[in-house]
């Protein structure tokens, strides 16, 4: 673990040098991030004209599990989207060799090795989202509400690293699709909205066969002293099966792979 | 034995496609799968500290056969061991000990000086920072990469960044060198400078190399030993000068005279060229004394030199299939 996170800082470290190189536009992505969440509270607001409540939320409510989402895309652009390319063009080109012969985790080095870090600007602007719904609200979470939104946003990344993965292995077989991550966003954009949104099948599906249940509004429930052991429970127990799934997944397709020419 | 391969073989599963719409819709619905055998049977041991040279026309097996000893691919069956390791159990003290170069594929990060590739790596391989400085301190002398490190990768030219892969490389110190093809495209000067570079760090560290290369200087500048493969199969493994000696029976002799008699050289050997004086006959290796000391009774002879083929003719008659060298 200690060794991983080393790994991990050097990444990031080549990774700033490789932004700085080009002297990237912070300002730019900045005004980006800024204007991406403004057009999101933009969008609740415009549902709270004609309602006062969503899926059961209050205004204040969406705004926090807004936050959360905002939160979780801004990691997913900072580690994960910026290898899914690289992956296929390693595959495609052969380096990926070169991945195998390093005595680190090939999984644990295809998904973090390039980072973005200038989408961490995401990542606060979420916190801050975040924050301020708590204020709009006049809650102030107890120790046990922060204890349960720890542990179920930990789920929440370990569930979205898992689906992420196992998206990006099957870039081992389809190695013509530029933009597998244009799947994944189809889907992480409906934890976007409470799940009480959502009905009949659609809502079925995102509780159970792709957790998106679990991923924003479990936390956001947390956060506001609606936690449930149970729920809880089951979200840590569901990443942990996800994470094993595509940990074998992504055993299997090293195999096919070690087994073909490239 | 650093290196011990037996009976190895591997197989490919590849796709025929057919040219075309109609092949292109056929492959589709139907999938001709064909096995392809790209290594068939192979054994040899390397000992440790050896350099040896695997030649073999391209599409032979070589890369595929290095692939298989780096771990990157599976054996369809047979047996390897590098230094005591089953590479294909890809366990991280084989990583540790072992390196893999591709002349054809960079690890370097494009956009930012080589120095930044290094420190990932010294991280990954965990390097102690003393260790580190000294390797590369070494490194940048024998390479003489000084003014390298902190220009961005993509503005180095190809044989600077060669030299610069063969550092990140070596910067674990690995027991094994695996070298794909490590001077292709090069100019002579860097392959030169390159092979140098390789033979001498061979020598200091002890270091087991096998490198694949279609350079003959690559091979003879640096290994005393050949393994040759074609097909898959291997077809030689021993001594170049050996090698040399079977499948090319004669020697070149080249005479400078005073001016070229107007006789037939039959009975001396096989005329190769006779131009300004000089003449080239393609002499057998059993009469060479005989024919040069006549030579030089009966004739003005102002210089003489007797030499062996050039080694890409040898090389290129081992390639033929019905060559039997082993």
């Amino acid at each position: 673990m200690k060794r991983h996170w080393r790994i991990f800082c050097e990444f990031f470290r080549t990774c700033l040098v490789e932004e700085l190189e080009y002297r990237s536009e912070f300002l730019g992505n900045f005004l980006s991030s800024l204007f991406g969440i403004g057009m999101a509270i933009l969008t609740i607001q415009v549902f709270f004209y004609q309602t006062d409540n969503l899926g059961g939320w209050k205004y204040a409510d969406v705004l926090l599990l807004l936050g959360i989402f905002n939160t979780l895309q801004g990691l997913i652009d900072f580690a994960l989207r910026p290898n899914m390319s690289r992956l296929l063009q390693h595959i495609r080109m052969g380096t990926f060799d070169y991945v195998l012969t390093k005595p680190v985790d090939s999984m644990f080095y295809v998904s973090f090795r390039h980072l973005v870090f200038w989408r961490l600007i995401d990542v606060l602007l979420g916190i801050g989202l975040i924050i301020y719904a708590l204020i709009q609200k006049h809650y102030m979470p107890t120790i046990m509400d922060a204890v349960m939104f720890f542990i179920s946003i930990g789920s929440s990344l370990v569930l979205i690293y898992a689906l992420w993965m196992m998206l990006m292995t099957t870039s081992f077989w389809v190695i013509r699709i530029d933009d597998l991550s244009f799947v994944f966003n189809s889907f992480f954009e409906t934890t976007r909205f409470p799940i009480g949104m959502y009905r009949g099948w659609l809502r079925i599906v995102l509780t159970y066969i792709l957790p998106a249940a679990f991923i924003t509004s479990t936390p956001a429930l947390s956060l506001l002293g609606k936690w449930n052991g149970m729920t809880t429970i089951l979200s840590v127990v569901l990443a942990g099966l996800f994470l094993w799934i595509s940990r074998r997944f992504w055993r299997y397709a090293l195999r096919s792979y070690t087994s073909a020419s490239s | 034995m650093s290196i011990q391969v037996e009976h190895l073989y591997k197989q490919f599963r590849v796709h025929v496609r057919q040219a075309g719409w109609t092949g292109a819709v056929r492959s589709l619905f139907k999938r001709e799968i064909r096995t392809v055998e790209a290594v068939r049977d192979i054994s040899f041991t390397i000992p440790s500290g050896e350099i040896v040279a695997f030649l073999g026309p391209n599409g032979a097996g070589k890369t595929t056969t290095i692939k298989m000893l780096a771990g990157l691919l599976y054996p369809s069956s047979g047996s390897i061991q590098v230094a005591g390791y089953v590479p294909f159990e890809q366990k991280a003290e084989f990583k540790k000990i072992m390196s893999l170069v591709m002349g054809q594929k960079s690890q370097l990060i494009w956009d930012i000086p080589p120095m930044e590739t290094f420190l990932v790596n010294k991280a990954i391989y965990e390097i102690e920072d003393r260790a580190f400085r000294q390797t590369l301190d070494e490194l940048v002398e024998l390479l003489e990469l000084e003014e390298l490190l902190t220009k961005p990768t993509r503005s180095l030219s190809l044989g600077q960044r060669m030299k610069c892969e063969l550092a990140a490389a070596l910067l674990h110190r690995p027991k094994v060198l695996f070298l794909d093809e490590p001077t292709i495209g090069l100019d002579v000067h860097t392959q030169e400078k390159v092979r140098r570079f390789i033979g001498q760090y061979n020598r200091e560290h002890r270091t087991t190399v096998l490198l694949t290369s279609h350079y003959m200087g690559d091979v003879t500048a640096l290994c005393d030993r050949v393994l040759i493969i074609n097909h898959g199969k291997l077809l030689y493994d021993g001594e170049l000068d050996m090698l040399t000696e079977k499948l090319t029976p004669y020697k070149l002799l080249e005479v400078q005279l005073s001016s070229i008699p107007d006789i037939s050289w039959d009975a001396y050997g096989e005329l190769v060229d006779a131009k300004e004086g000089k003449v080239t006959l393609r002499v057998p290796r059993e009469r060479i004394h005989e024919v040069s000391s006549r030579f030089l009774q009966l004739f003005d002879v102002r210089d003489l030199n007797i030499e062996d083929p050039p080694m890409e003719e040898v090389i290129t008659l081992a390639f033929q299939e019905d060559a039997h060298v082993s």
